[in-house]
C-alpha cells in the first residue's frame, strides 16, 4: 500500500507541486526556529558559574578634582559598606559585571601557541564571595598574591582548554598582548557572564590590588552580597550614608537579577518574535493544508466509491488519505533535509551539530503532525461518503 | 449464489418518499448470466448497489452463498466485496494517474499478498481482455472501449465468482459494445462467472441467459431469453 501511495503522489506530482513546495518551506522555517530555541536552550541549562542572587551593582560617576581624591573617596565608601551587618562581600570591578551591556576583551597566549581572545575582568579578592564562585584546581587569588613576581591569574576551564589542552595549567605563565606575563593560579569549572543563553567563552580574572593600581585608575563598579531579606529601605538608608561620604557624587543601584532579566530580554523577544511568526505561518499553512485536503477529497468522490466497491473498508480509505499526505510531506521533508543536512555537515553559524540534527528531527515531527491533524478530519469525511453514491458521482 | 428476499429500498427525504425497490425476490444462481432491463430510474442500479453490497435495503434479505449479510460488519462485507464480486462500470471509474496495469491491481491492493503476485495476477486478467500490450499506457490514452476492457480485467484480477456490470456497454459504439460483451460472455461460459448486467440494450440481454424486467421498483418480468424470444 505504501508503494501504491507514493506511486499516486508521484504521478500527481505536478498537481501536487505547491502542497509540496509548501511543506519544504514550512519545514525549513521550522528548522531554522527550531534550531535557534535549541541553542539558547542547551544554553542556558549550562551551569552560569556564578549565583547572582542578591548581588547588587553601585555604579559611580564621581565628582573628584582628581582622581586620587575620587579614589580615597572610594575607599571610604567600601569601608563604610563592608560596617553594614546586611553586606556580606563588596569587590571592585570594571563595568563588565555579569550581565552587564559592556565587555572587555584581551588576547593571551601560553608558549608557541596561537593566542585566544578572552574575557578579561579585574575583581578584587572578595569577588570570589560576591558571585559564590567555586575553583576546582588551584586556588582564587589571596593577600599573597600582591608581591608575586607575575600578576596571578584565575581562568575558567574553557580558556585552560584552549591554551593547555591536556597540560596541566596551574602555575604556567601566559602572556597577554601587551607581553605582561601572568601566573596561573586558579581554573574555575564555568564562568558565563555575558547571559544565560550565552554560550561560554574564555574568561581571564586579574586581580586589582589599589596599592599598585595606576594613579589614574578608578574602578567604577562595586559588587556588594548582601544578606536575604535586604530591600529597599537598607538601599535607602546604604546610599543616604554614601552620599555624606562622597558629596555630589551620583549613585546608582541595581540589582544583578534586573540586569539578568535585562539581558536575558535580548534573546526572548527575538525568540517569541520568530515563534509568532512562525506559529501564524504554520497557521496559514494549516488552513491551506486543510482547505485543499477537503477539496481533494471532494474531486476524488468516485475513486472512493470505486474504492469502496473493490474492498476498501472505511477504515482503510481514511487511512489512505491521510496516508497520501504524509507521503507528501515526505516529498518535501526529503528535499528539506538535502538543504537542512548541510547546516551540520559544514558547521554553519558554529553551532554543533547535536541541536541541528535535533532540530532537524523536531521539525520533520511537527510537520508530520501537522499534516496528519489537518488531514484526520477530511479523511474520516471521505471514509464516511456512501459508496453507493460516491460512485454515481462524476 | 445471490439471494434477494422482499427487498425493499425506500429514499427518504423530509417531504419527499421515494420506492425504489418494492418487495423484490430474486435468486440468481452460481454460472447465470443474468440481464436487467428496465426504464431509467426504475430501480436497476438501486438493485445492483444491493446486489454488490455497496447499499443497505430498508428490509429485506441479502444473503451470499447462502449466508445473510444484514449484520455483517464493514470490514466483513469488504471483505465479500473484494473476494466474491467484481464491479464493472458504465463510465468505466479508472484511476487516470495509474497506468492500466495499477488500475488492474487495485482490487489485490486489499488483499494480503505481494507486489509480485498482484502484478502477476494483473497482467494475466489483461492478457484475458486483450490488453496486454498496453500495460504501461494510462487511462487517458486508451480508446472507450480499451478503458472498459481495462476495467473488466479489474474486476477480474481478483478471480471473483460474481460480476455487476452495471451498463457496461452503455457508453460505447455498437462495435466496441460487441467486444465487451463477447469478453463478459465469454468469462460467463469457459470460467462459470456468474454476471449480472444491467442494460438498456435489448439486442445485448438477449444474449444473457436471463431476462429480468424491472418497473417502478417492482419486477415485473422473469424469463429465460429462449422463452423471451419465443
Amino acid at each position: 500500500m505504501i508503494r501504491h501511495l507514493f506511486k499516486l503522489i508521484w504521478n500527481r506530482k505536478k498537481s501536487n507541486f505547491l502542497l509540496i513546495t509548501e511543506m519544504f518551506f514550512s519545514f525549513m522555517v521550522l528548522f531554522a526556529v527550531i534550531s535557534f530555541v535549541l541553542y539558547n536552550y542547551h544554553n542556558y541549562k549550562k551551569p552560569l558559574g556564578l549565583n547572582h542572587q542578591n548581588v547588587w551593582q553601585l555604579s559611580f560617576r564621581p565628582n573628584a578634582d582628581s582622581v586620587g581624591q575620587a579614589k580615597a573617596i572610594q575607599e571610604q565608601m567600601i569601608q563604610r559598606l563592608k560596617s553594614f551587618p546586611e553586606v556580606e562581600a563588596a569587590s571592585l570591578a570594571h563595568n563588565n559585571v555579569p550581565f552587564a551591556f559592556s565587555s572587555w576583551s584581551i588576547d593571551v597566549s601560553y608558549g608557541n601557541k596561537e593566542s585566544v581572545e578572552t574575557n578579561n575582568y579585574e575583581v578584587q579578592d572578595a569577588y570570589k564571595d560576591v558571585f559564590q564562585l567555586s575553583v576546582d584546581q588551584g586556588r582564587w587569588f589571596g593577600p599573597q598574591d600582591a608581591a608575586a613576581l607575575h600578576a596571578s591569574v584565575v581562568i575558567n576551564q574553557v580558556l585552560k582548554d584552549q591554551l593547555f589542552g591536556e597540560e596541566e595549567a596551574l602555575g604556567k605563565q601566559i602572556k597577554g598582548d601587551d607581553s605582561t606575563s601572568y601566573t596561573v593560579v586558579g581554573v574555575m569549572p564555568h564562568y558565563r557572564a555575558d547571559s544565560e543563553f550565552a554560550v561560554e567563552e574564555p574568561a581571564l580574572f586579574r586581580r586589582i590590588n589599589l596599592e599598585k593600581a595606576k594613579p589614574d585608575q578608578l574602578y567604577a563598579s562595586l559588587l556588594i552580597k548582601v544578606k536575604p531579606g535586604a530591600d529597599v529601605v537598607f538601599e535607602e538608608k546604604m546610599v543616604k550614608d554614601l552620599s555624606r561620604i562622597a558629596k555630589d557624587w551620583t549613585i546608582e543601584v541595581t540589582t544583578l537579577e534586573k540586569m539578568r532579566q535585562s539581558k536575558a530580554k535580548l534573546t526572548w523577544v527575538p525568540m517569541m518574535a520568530m515563534a509568532v511568526v512562525c506559529g501564524f505561518l504554520i497557521f496559514n499553512v494549516a488552513l491551506g493544508l486543510f482547505g485543499v485536503l477537503w477539496y481533494n477529497i471532494n474531486r476524488r468522490y468516485s475513486e472512493i466509491g470505486l474504492r469502496r466497491a473493490l474492498g476498501a473498508t472505511t477504515r482503510q480509505i481514511r487511512n489512505q488519505f491521510v496516508g497520501e499526505v504524509l507521503v507528501m510531506a515526505t516529498f518535501g521533508l526529503l528535499l528539506g533535509l538535502l538543504l537542512a543536512a548541510q547546516f551540520p555537515l559544514l558547521h554553519v553559524f558554529q553551532l554543533s551539530a547535536e541541536i541541528y540534527w535535533q532540530g532537524i528531527g523536531a521539525a520533520a515531527l511537527l510537520i508530520f503532525l501537522l499534516v496528519i491533524v489537518c488531514a484526520v478530519y477530511p479523511s474520516w469525511q471521505a471514509a464516511k461518503i456512501h459508496p453507493a453514491v460516491a460512485l454515481h458521482e462524476e | 449464489m445471490i439471494q434477494l428476499q422482499d427487498i425493499e429500498k425506500v429514499y427518504r427525504t423530509k417531504t419527499i418518499e421515494t420506492v425504489a425497490l418494492n418487495r423484490v425476490n430474486l435468486h440468481v444462481e452460481r454460472g447465470e448470466f443474468v440481464s436487467i432491463m428496465g426504464p431509467s430510474g426504475c430501480g436497476k442500479s438501486t438493485l445492483l448497489n444491493i446486489m454488490g453490497l455497496l447499499d443497505e435495503p430498508t428490509s429485506g434479505v441479502v444473503s451470499i452463498d447462502g449466508q445473510p449479510v444484514k449484520t455483517h460488519s464493514d470490514k466483513q462485507l469488504a471483505k465479500l466485496r473484494n473476494e466474491k464480486i467484481g464491479f464493472v462500470f458504465q463510465s468505466y471509474h479508472l484511476i487516470h494517474d495509474l497506468s492500466v496495469v495499477d488500475n488492474v491491481e487495485l482490487p489485490l491492493l486489499y488483499r494480503n499478498i505481494s507486489g509480485g503476485e498482484r502484478r502477476k495476477r494483473a497482467l494475466a486478467a489483461l492478457e484475458k481482455v486483450g490488453l496486454s500490450t498496453r500495460t504501461r499506457h494510462f487511462p487517458s490514452q486508451l480508446s472507450g472501449g480499451q478503458r472498459q476492457r481495462v476495467a473488466i480485467a479489474r474486476a477480474l484480477a481478483g478471480a471473483p465468482e460474481i460480476i455487476l456490470a452495471d451498463e457496461p456497454t452503455g457508453n460505447l459504439d455498437s462495435v466496441m459494445g460487441e467486444e465487451i460483451m463477447e469478453i463478459l460472455l465469454r468469462l460467463n461460459r469457459e470460467e462459470g462467472t456468474t454476471i449480472v448486467m444491467v442494460t438498456h440494450d435489448e439486442h445485448m440481454a438477449h444474449k444473457t441467459n436471463r431476462l429480468i424486467r424491472f418497473f417502478d421498483g417492482q419486477q415485473v418480468a422473469d424469463s429465460l431469453v429462449l422463452e423471451a424470444q419465443i
